[in-house]
């Protein structure tokens, strides 16, 4: 067996021939499940799961995703299976419809074999405050370092060789920074080309369905069967979807690549600078061109607090349909603000409820045009340099991180410092102008891995596949899994 | 002391749409509690709102009628607040830029005109209806997310008076263009009031107080008539004026407080970020205001300009269903005034008679205005109608077969007709030589002699036609 460190590619020849059945697949990603210790799991689906195999009949096996397993963060509406955003104020949720990325990948005839833990509501970085307690890096097997978040789960399934591909969320980075720590490609495309339909909301003008692969070629694949206009999501595009995967083509001649000089100077770890580096030359030498621009590092500074306030700010609005009255637990009371108060008080963490205060602070009317207001026009200020950059530009192309995965102790990162400010956070940008961008691995250090990333114009996927597939030739990192785990 | 009133009014009025203002669950009223609902309308997490285009169909229909300027993007905000009846914890409406904005309407009141300014319109979605017992609340989804559009005047009003007629014409204009039945008893529009008081010549507005719980238009004046005595013998007596809430008690008659209102709620609006803003292009606006039904004034014009009374015009747009079923009536071929008549005498009373409303009288206007026709074209008789109508009341059928059913038929048949006349004449050649010496009532006694062989059913006109001839050739 060991089909599921394989790519989607792979697998799907193994599928056509026979070789393998959608039931041993699933007996074995079912079985890898339960047996991973990362805590990459909210729910293991194994009854559902082969309750999708009988359908396979009725659809087309020669789609690519045809009776292949993969995992869902859980915060995706799921019908008839609990979903709860790893938040004690959802337990016991049972949603009763699908999101939408959900009904397509199982019309595709794609199997989903569990829901992923996250950091609580999608709401962090770290893979640490989900109910469940921290979720591992399947790169170290001695449970020390995270895998970064908040699609903890998500990156954990698919770097521990349990599922091909997995899908996540991404607000600030929530995919494409996991996707570095762990050695996957971790794709957030234009904002709207997937729909949100069952996506739980955090920061609706940010939020994006994303996805973590092996490969490129399968991150393409994908796109294909996620990307399209769905009536229920009235903010998804009309965009003609195309067939990705014939942009990965490996082609870097003549493909204009900018490098902002301020992130990559504020990266101090000299194994991710000398690679980044070196990586850079060997584009050129297949015949990128590498453009050095400057942007205004204040407006660098500015993205996490711009992405604080806006995200915090629609946050504690999104969640307030979470008041204990209609679904998930009730913890009772006299009153309906009693009953809101408790179920609230106990259903969210303290992290929660300082990001709530932050966003409701931001909101309030003496503080909104100095804060939120004013966020948004930082935004904008932001987008507008970036889009700068991309008018000459087919890419920017930058560190997905300035280091490995952090530590879960010790981790004393200066949050003032130009490095934490620049390099750790500016993967939002993609967010803020609801940009196409790829993270893909770019070397190891101490064993460890660390990746790029890749940002391009909006709706204009092709060019981001067919760059990522030039630097995936380029490095040769592909289709790896953690082996370090039990298994 | 001399004192006049402030008023503004904010209207809701629900719209009866096929579907919700954001969800594709069905608006319906009557229906068993928690049955029209989407996952949307209980804010299951992941659902998004989708605009419905009716209801900015509607929206821009109104505001037209308002004289409103129509802002040609849409956009949508969060207003946040924590609620029992408030599923999603925000609720989806227009602050910063609604749809309609800067219009008016005119009322009359002791015969001159008046304008009231009116400063927006804009759309947003219902909340949940509570039911409280004393050990518990109910919540019924059902409302949840019903398309309302809100239409908040200037306080250009003075008088209880004028705002009931405010109230009034709003109720008009949404109901004549099908957007709403305007129904205040039963919650389908609903008006807050903001009244304070200040002296005579003076511009200095006074401390507001708001009444909410009117459910009806005469009590719109009663309470503000109250609440200005309320409020003017404060002032008199240098007792201030409290910024406060009051609903009017239907028993008492009076204004009763129900919350002091101290700061104003922090509603923290934004922009809702799951709806982009929405370009209406001209066409669609224009379209929309093009396929308006029509206004209640329009029609008045119309009816007057067809020959109608203004008392009977104005009998007919009181109510917009019976103007539509008038209308039809003359759709179907019949003459304005005869269906004038019809419609608010003769359908009227059988309304009145069983309590009825229009919709559910039994016969349609297509065989109500075929039955006009028979009358008009000598077919029936008056009475005869009368007979058929009041078989039609029962079961809508046929007017001609009901009346070839119970033999009200009129004679029209020339030969038989002339039989008859002959037999008469030779009968009562008295009468021959009476009207030839100029005794015209003659001839009314010849056609009554017909008549009563005929059991009434010869044709009055033809049968007199007839007689005359008849007379000549003697």
């Amino acid at each position: 067996m060991g089909y599921l460190r394989r790519s989607i590619k792979e697998i799907h020849e193994a599928l056509i021939s026979g070789a393998v059945t959608p039931e041993e697949l699933v007996r074995e990603a079912l079985t890898k499940a339960h047996d991973n210790n990362d805590n990459a799991f909210e729910y293991i689906c194994d009854k559902e799961a082969y309750e999708q195999i009988k359908d396979l009949g009725s659809k087309d096996k020669n789609n690519m995703l045809w009776g292949i397993p993969f995992v869902c963060k859980d915060n995706f509406s799921t019908k008839d299976i609990p979903t709860t955003a790893s938040s004690n104020i959802l337990n016991g949720y049972v949603p009763i419809f699908d999101s939408e990325v959900v009904i397509r990948l199982k019309n595709a005839g794609a199997i989903l074999i569990g829901k992923a833990t996250l950091d609580e509501l999608a709401m962090g970085g770290t893979g640490t405050t989900g109910h469940l307690g921290d979720t591992y890096n399947p790169w170290d097997p001695s449970h020390k370092h995270q895998i970064g978040g908040s699609s903890c789960g998500s990156a954990a399934s698919v770097a521990a060789g349990i599922v091909p591909f997995s899908i996540g969320s991404d607000t600030g980075d929530s995919v494409r920074k996991p996707a570095g720590y762990s050695a996957l490609v971790g794709v957030k495309p234009t904002w709207g080309r997937i729909s949100r339909f069952g996506l739980f909301p955090f920061a609706p003008s940010m939020d994006h369905v994303g996805y973590f692969t092996r490969n490129v070629f399968d991150g393409a694949v994908l796109l294909e069967t996620l990307a399209g206009r769905d009536e229920k999501d009235s903010t998804s595009s009309t965009e003609k979807v195309i067939k990705y995967s014939d942009s990965v083509d490996g082609n870097l001649k003549g493909k204009k690549i900018a490098v902002i000089k301020e992130i990559v100077d504020s990266i101090t770890n000299d194994d991710i600078k000398t690679a980044f580096e070196s990586n850079l030359k060997e584009m050129e030498e297949a015949g990128a061109v590498i453009n050095y621009v400057s942007m205004d590092s204040d407006l660098l500074k500015a993205i996490y607090p711009t992405y604080i306030v806006i995200s915090c700010a629609e946050a504690t609005s999104n969640n307030a349909n979470l008041d204990g009255i209609k679904f998930g637990p009730r913890m009772g009371g006299h009153t309906y603000e009693e009953v809101m108060i408790n179920a609230r008080t106990k259903g969210f963490s303290e992290l929660i409820k300082r990001r709530f205060v932050i966003g409701s602070y931001a909101l309030m009317r003496e503080n909104q045009e100095e804060l939120f207001l004013r966020a948004q026009k930082a935004r904008r200020l932001i987008v507008n340099a970036v889009n700068e950059i991309l008018k000459d530009n087919d890419g920017i192309y930058m560190p997905s991180a300035p280091n490995t995965a952090p530590l879960f102790e010790g981790n004393s990162s200066n949050k003032l410092s130009n490095e934490y400010l620049i390099a750790d956070n500016c993967l939002a940008i993609g967010n803020f102008g609801g940009l196409p961008s790829i993270t893909l691995p770019l070397g190891f250090s101490n064993g460890l891995p660390f990746g790029s990333n890749l940002t391009c114009k909006p709706f204009d996927e092709a060019t981001m596949f067919s760059i990522a597939s030039g630097i995936e030739n380029i490095t040769g990192l592909k289709d790896l899994s953690a082996k370090g785990g039990k298994r | 002391m001399e004192f006049e009133a402030v008023i503004g009014l904010e209207i809701h009025v629900e719209m009866k749409t096929i579907s919700k203002m954001f969800s594709s669950a069905p608006v319906t009223f009557g229906d068993d509690p928690n049955t029209q609902v989407m996952p949307l309308d209980i804010a299951f997490p992941g659902t998004m709102p989708v605009v419905n285009k009716q209801a900015v169909i509607n929206a821009i229909r109104v505001s037209n009628a308002l004289h409103m300027s129509i802002d040609h993007e849409l956009w949508f905000d969060r207003k946040n607040y924590f609620y029992s009846d408030l599923p999603k914890g925000f609720q989806i409406t227009q602050q910063a830029r609604p749809i309609g904005s800067n219009g008016f309407l005119t009322i009359e009141i002791d015969g001159k005109e008046k304008k009231i300014e009116i400063e927006r319109l804009h759309m947003e979605e219902d909340t949940c209806k509570q039911l409280h017992s004393w050990d518990c609340s109910l919540l019924d989804y059902n409302r949840a997310g019903i398309p309302l559009v809100e239409i908040v005047s200037r306080p250009d009003m003075r008088s209880g008076e004028e705002a009931m007629k405010y109230a009034e014409k709003i109720r008009s204009i949404v109901s004549f263009l099908d957007v709403s039945d305007g129904k205040m008893e039963e919650g389908s529009l609903r008006c807050d009031v903001n009244i304070s008081i200040r002296e005579k010549g003076t511009t200095k507005l006074g401390t507001k107080v708001e009444i909410k719980n009117l459910n009806s238009f005469q009590n719109i004046k009663k309470a503000i008539d109250f609440e200005i005595t309320r409020q003017s013998t404060l002032v008199e007596c240098g007792i201030p004026v409290v910024q406060e809430t009051r609903r009017f008690d239907e028993g008492s008659q009076e204004t009763v407080l129900m919350r002091v209102k101290t700061d104003a709620v922090d509603y923290k609006y934004f922009t809702e970020p799951n709806i982009t803003p929405i370009e209406l292009s001209d066409e669609f606006v224009e379209e929309a205001i093009r396929t308006s039904p029509e206004l209640a004034e329009s029609k008045l014009a119309r009816y007057k300009a067809a020959g109608l009374s203004e008392y009977d015009s104005n009998l007919l747009i009181s109510n917009k269903e019976i103007s539509d079923y008038y209308d039809a009536v003359v759709k179907a071929g019949a003459n304005s005034k005869l269906a004038a008549n019809w419609v608010l005498v003769d359908v009227q009373a059988i309304l009145n008679k069983s309590l009825i409303s229009i919709k559910e009288f039994k016969i349609s206007p297509e065989n109500l205005g075929k039955l006009i026709l028979m009358v008009e074209s000598n077919k029936v008789s008056n009475k005869q109608a009368r007979d058929i109508f009041a078989v039609m009341v029962d079961n809508n059928k046929d007017p001609e077969e009901v009346a070839s059913s119970i033999g009200a038929t009129q004679m029209s048949n020339e030969d038989e007709l002339k039989a008859i006349i002959a037999k008469v004449c030779d009968e009562n050649a008295q009468s021959i030589v009476d009207y030839k010496a100029g005794k015209d009532r003659a001839l009314g006694f010849l056609v009554g002699k017909v008549m009563q062989i005929t059991k009434g059913k010869a044709n009055p006109a033809m049968t007199s036609k007839l007689i005359l001839e008849e007379i000549n050739r003697r």
